[in-house]
């Protein structure tokens, strides 16, 4: 029990200005501390909303989250703030950094806001930063950055509190083959070396592909869970991959 | 305190928002400082030429009596109480004076000019002769300037001075120039020729006090009223439209500083909302962070509240400015009921503080709703805005 880190029972989430749109209906789900998890399917499918509910920045119609084993889907928002700040880093589906500041100051923010002095802070922002391979534009701002360099330089923002989980919409969208293996390199070898848990919803089935599992969801549903076994995926129920590519390997 | 590094920065990036946050401020705070200065001088003058130039109690006669009797001994003792600076037995009365063929009605005012100028300053309202000559040349007469022009006479002229069937015939000495309307109908005499005229032996018809701080006069006069048997009157009995002018004076003050304060107030806190507005998607982004509500309200708060020491000082010299050129501007008001011929700024140091502190409570108050709004966001929704 204690390794299962996100728990989810019938989560649903409603919006409801005049026209009911059911965004994610009833999903139940376990995801384990340390596993790498893509989430696939096709636009509007509910995607963006698990992920703004697993990350504690929306809260559910129904159902339960649990992170961590407690129950946070009716925490108070200075609670979820805390949570966030210590145990989840977010990485949007558009970067979304603050303009004014530099590359080097953006990925210091989630340490000044977790308290750490701005020395620590400063220290640890550029060891992410040279991760990402961006060691050279510490001082560039956003608009002095391309649409991938910045979106690696989100990627840097939430790895540098170390949260437990790190959730990504499209992290890897704006990047070139290259960089997107290199930054999937990096994510994978924090998650052996620390045991990070990720969860990153992606259109690109070769990234979903070396994840450890595979969900895919259609119209707020999760309609198939592939697992990773050996150098191909099993699935026990019927699987459609449509769309996203029926080419995977299944055994 | 990220807040403090993320609100410094916000100043610095949006200088046009700053700026105008600033000088509205400053504006306010200045004009505030301004009117301050301008009516505490104007009070100050009004006093000074009012209240200063009157006796600030008057001792009249016992009820049913139309004269004091003993009045070097009232005088006497009220001089010896504390607090009182002055005090002057006078003989007041109405008559007429004629130079040639010309007759105006007057108000005489038979006093030892000593005592008269402590009570009086009248000496800072002489503008010809010399006032003490009164003490010296018994049938000496000092005339109010507008009232010398009337009867068309001169220092050194004879005029004819009349109570009832009396008539004196006095030497102009002097004027005096109080830029009231007593300038028309005042004549200063001897004691001596006063009680002449009205020819009741050596009494007096009032004893005028000074006080060393005119506020004190309604008290004081309180205590000689409970003292002797004398009917006493504080300056605020008998100047009944200065004390009311002087009270809702103040009164007047507040409710104009409370509009200025009100529209200023509406304007910084607009400027705030807008900046809340362009920021709303940084906003979510520091919730996701994990920012808390309290610390985006800080955020917006201390933003404003780092730029009231600027506007405050802005707001000092910017008040100082428009008093000054106010000052120089040579407005005539004419010799008016109050005596204040032209506007004279009263800078006091405390106004500084003041401006400070206006400042700091307009900023708060202009930034407790927008911050509020800003820490109220919902962060998915403020993350998906443009
Ligand atoms: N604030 C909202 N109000 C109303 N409907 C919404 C809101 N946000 C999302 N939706 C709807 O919920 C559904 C799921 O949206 P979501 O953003 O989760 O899709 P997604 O899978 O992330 O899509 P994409 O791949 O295009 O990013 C969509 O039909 C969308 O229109
Ligand atoms: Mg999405």
């Amino acid at each position: 029990m204690s390794d299962d880190i996100i728990v989810l029972k019938e989560l649903s989430k409603i919006y409801g200005n005049g026209v009911e749109v059911i965004a994610l209906n009833k999903v139940s789900l376990t995801i384990k501390a340390g596993e790498f998890v893509s989430i696939v399917g096709p636009s509007g499918s509910g995607k963006s909303t698990l992920l703004n509910l697993i990350g504690l920045l929306d809260t559910p119609t129904n159902g339960q989250i649990l992170l961590k084993g407690i129950d946070v889907s009716r925490a108070s928002p200075d609670e979820r703030a805390r949570l966030r700040n210590r145990e989840l880093g977010f990485v949007f589906q558009y970067h979304h950094l603050i303009p004014e500041f530099s590359a080097l100051e953006n990925v210091m923010i989630p340490m000044l806001i977790a308290g750490k002095s701005k020395s620590e802070a400063r220290e640890r922002a550029s060891e992410y930063l040279k991760a990402v391979g961006l060691e050279d534009r510490l001082k560039s701002r956003p608009n002095q950055l391309s649409g991938g360099q910045n979106q690696r330089v989100a990627v840097a923002r939430a790895l540098v509190n170390h949260p437990s989980i790190v959730i990504g919409d499209e992290l890897t969208g704006n990047l070139d083959t290259k960089t997107s293996d290199m930054i999937y390199e990096l994510l994978r070898d924090l998650n052996r070396k620390i045991n990070q848990t990720f969860i990153l919803v992606t259109h690109d089935m070769t990234l979903a592909e070396k994840t450890d599992r595979i969900l895919r969801i259609v119209d707020g549903k999760l309609v198939c869970e592939l697992l990773r076994q050996d150098d191909g995926f099993r699935t026990t129920e019927l699987c459609d991959l449509g769309e996203d590519g029926g080419k995977i390997n299944l055994k | 305190m990220f807040e403090v590094d993320i609100a410094k920065r916000h100043i610095a990036s949006n200088k046009k928002g700053t700026a105008f946050t600033v000088l509205t401020v400053a504006i306010a705070v200045g004009v505030i400082i301004m009117s301050l200065s301008i009516s505490s001088g104007s009070l100050r003058q009004i006093v000074q030429n009012t209240v200063e130039k009157n006796p600030h109690i008057l001792v009249m006669p016992k009820e049913g009596e139309d004269y004091i009797y003993l009045y070097r001994n009232l005088n006497q003792s009220l001089s010896q109480y504390p607090g009182v600076m002055a005090s002057s037995p006078r003989m007041v009365g109405q008559g007429a004076a004629r130079y040639r063929d010309q007759v105006e009605g007057i108000e005489f005012i038979g006093a030892d000019p000593v005592s008269e100028d402590r009570l009086m300053q009248i000496s800072e309202s002489v503008v010809a002769g010399d006032f003490s000559e009164l003490k010296f040349k018994r049938k000496a007469a000092f005339l109010g300037v507008t009232l010398a022009e009337n009867l068309g006479v001169r220092p050194g002229n004879d005029i004819y001075l009349s109570l009832r069937n009396k008539t004196v015939k006095l030497k102009v000495a002097g004027l005096i120039e109080k830029g009231t309307v007593k300038d028309r109908t005042l004549v200063y005499i001897t004691l001596d020729v006063a009680q002449d005229l009205a020819g009741q032996g050596d009494v007096v018809s009032e004893v005028g006090v000074k006080l060393k701080d005119y506020r004190d006069a309604p008290d004081m006069a309180e205590e000689i009223r409970a003292l002797t048997a004398y009917r006493v009157e504080s300056w605020q009995d008998f100047n009944r439209e200065i004390a009311r002018f002087l009270g809702t004076q103040s009164r007047i003050n507040i409710l104009f500083y409370g509009l200025i304060f009100l529209v200023s107030g509406f304007v910084v806190a607009n400027t705030t909302i807008m900046i809340v507005r362009r920021r709303t998607k940084e906003i979510g982004m520091l919730m996701a962070m994990g920012a808390t509500r309290y610390s985006i309200l800080k955020i917006f708060l201390l933003e404003n509240l780092m730029l009231s020491p600027a506007a405050g000082l802005l707001g000092i010299a910017v008040g100082v400015a428009f008093g000054k050129a106010i000052e120089s501007y040579p407005l005539d008001m004419g010799s008016g009921e109050m005596g204040i011929t032209r506007i004279v700024l009263d800078l006091r140091p405390e106004f500084a503080i003041y401006a400070l502190f206006f400042a700091l409570l307009l900023n708060i108050l202009a930034g407790i709703y927008p911050a509020y709004l800003a820490s109220g966001l919902d962060p998915v929704e403020a993350i998906g805005s443009e």
